[in-house]
């Protein structure tokens, strides 16, 4: 399998690593040998159709910073879409900087890729939310797989998870915390009884939250992975406008210590059902699933046999989500066999 | 016949007294009473779970002299009788506000206010208040848009259960 990984940041460079991590274990169990073929980021590209070397393109980023000083096989300058092109593959990791106003240039790559005839894996959130509906629809014209299991929850499963091991059972609504780094700053404040701003700083100087925390903390990185699991596990034909979302930076250490006082814990929960559509602050009971710590991630999905079912994971991470990149590699693999 | 009943005492000298007092009195059998002062509610009350014994007529006099004495009654045979909603306001709330939206929450029909706790802060728009609702099964969505709205209407932000 001849992979184009476009991108080369935390994500990207997890996907570098777990391919060289469990070479032999893809071709041991599943006769799968993932070759990637080349990589871009904003300073060029790597380019080789015999394959490039994990490792030597991981110590190239490390090291010189740009995958285009890649020793003999480096392109300084080459633009993304053309090195689609120019490369012959079978499958487009797409991990580029997410942007959520106009989802480029993941958008174009994503489609380029697809009208191409090639498979797509991405955990790129921003043209998810923005076009669901004709990114799906251009894959199905296509007869190419669209998967973006990394998209929501990092590690944590649930797309897959919803549409394959919880086949036959109809999927009413999904209730989640979807975002690590409000969900570390809000079990911090709980245990702590710190302030907001205290702890938001503590977070990123940790490097838990980002310098402008402004996505994670007012709920719009929630609400994008509400949208794609309305769309993809719900198949309600929605985007981002359409998420009423609520951040937490209203939230105080009074009403957290409030909550305590009745056994109960804030946090910022997403809801994909019918009749709502929601990022917000909200009650849960301690001791329930949703009480998680740290960054961890969680979600419920009332089904209609199955009950409640509730999956727990790491939310954020290089090889954490890179592994769910690598099991949508493995699930296209084994359908193109 | 029997009932099991799941009652909310406050953790004070004499409640269970006060509750067991109608029950010998009027002739039921008492079979068990579990009071599990461990798992106390930071309010101060403790769930203790009493089953009677006797005919329908004296079970449902014990009922009514519980009830008429405004003993909490939680669950009869596993069954919510009331179900408690929490809720947390945060905003710049003054008493006006609270005695506001508490008469506005106490007009809908099986919907009492029963606990307010308020936070004050001296920082602007960041004092909290606290509510438990008591609303007879089956209307908690319903209580829960009505809070969402009361409190929207006051520019406050609303954090509901899940």
């Amino acid at each position: 399998m001849r992979i184009v990984i476009l991108g080369f940041g935390a994500v990207g460079q997890g996907v570098a690593h777990v391919i060289s991590l469990k070479k032999d274990y893809l071709q041991r169990k599943y006769d799968l040998n993932p070759q990637i073929v080349a990589v871009t980021d904003s300073s060029g590209a790597a380019i080789n159709p015999e394959g490039l070397d994990e490792e030597l393109l991981l110590n190239t980023k490390t090291e010189k910073g740009k995958i285009s000083s890649y020793p003999d096989y480096g392109v300084p300058g080459v633009d993304s879409l053309k090195v689609l092109d120019e490369v012959e593959y079978d499958c487009l990791v797409e991990v580029t900087p997410t942007d959520i106003d106009d989802g480029e240039p993941a958008r174009s790559h994503i489609i380029k890729a697809m009208e191409n005839g090639k498979d797509v894996v991405t955990s790129n959130k921003g043209p998810l939310a923005l076009s669901f509906k004709d990114l799906d629809a251009c894959a199905k014209r296509n007869n190419v797989e669209f998967k973006f299991e990394a998209s929501v929850g990092g590690a944590m499963p649930i797309i897959n998870f919803a549409h394959e091991t919880l086949a036959g059972c109809s999927i009413e609504s999904i209730y989640g915390i979807l975002n690590g780094t409000t969900n570390y700053i809000l079990s911090r404040m709980a245990n702590e009884g710190s302030s907001y701003e205290q702890t938001l700083k503590e977070a990123q100087e940790m490097g838990i939250a980002e310098t402008n925390p402004y996505q994670d903390v007012e709920g719009i990185d929630a609400a994008c992975k509400i949208v794609i699991l309305a769309n993809s596990v719900l198949n309600l034909p929605v985007t981002l406008k359409d998420v009423e979302v609520e951040g937490i930076s209203r939230i105080t250490s009074e009403s957290i210590a409030l909550a305590k006082k009745e056994g109960m814990l804030i946090k910022l929960i997403g809801e994909a059902s019918p009749d709502a559509l929601e990022v917000s602050p909200r009650l849960v009971r301690q001791g329930s699933p949703f009480a998680v710590g740290g960054t961890l991630n969680v979600a419920t999905l009332k089904t209609d046999l199955a009950d409640d079912v509730t999956v727990v994971g790491k939310g954020a991470g290089s090889v954490e989500t890179a592994s769910a990149i690598l099991s949508d590699m493995v699930n296209i693999w084994k359908k193109r066999k | 016949m029997r009932f099991n009943l799941v009652l909310d005492l406050p953790d004070v000298p004499g409640q269970l007294l006060e509750v067991l007092e109608p029950m010998g009195r009027l002739g039921a059998n008492i079979v068990a009473v579990i009071h599990q002062r461990d798992v106390k509610t930071e309010r101060g009350t403790v769930p203790v779970q009493i089953t009677i014994e006797g005919d329908k007529e004296t079970l449902d006099k014990v009922m009514g002299a519980l009830e008429s004495k405004d003993i909490h009654i939680i669950e009869v045979d596993g069954v919510l009788r009331k179900e408690q909603i929490t809720t947390v306001l945060i905003g710049d709330i003054v008493e006006e506000d609270l005695q506001d939206t508490v008469a506005q929450l106490n007009q809908l029909k099986g919907v009492r206010v029963a606990d307010l706790d308020l936070k004050m802060s001296d920082k602007e728009g960041n004092s909290a208040t606290k509510m438990v609702m008591e609303a007879n099964s089956g209307l908690k969505k319903e209580v829960l848009k009505n809070v969402k709205e009361l409190g929207a209407k006051k520019g406050f932000l609303v954090i509901n259960e899940v």
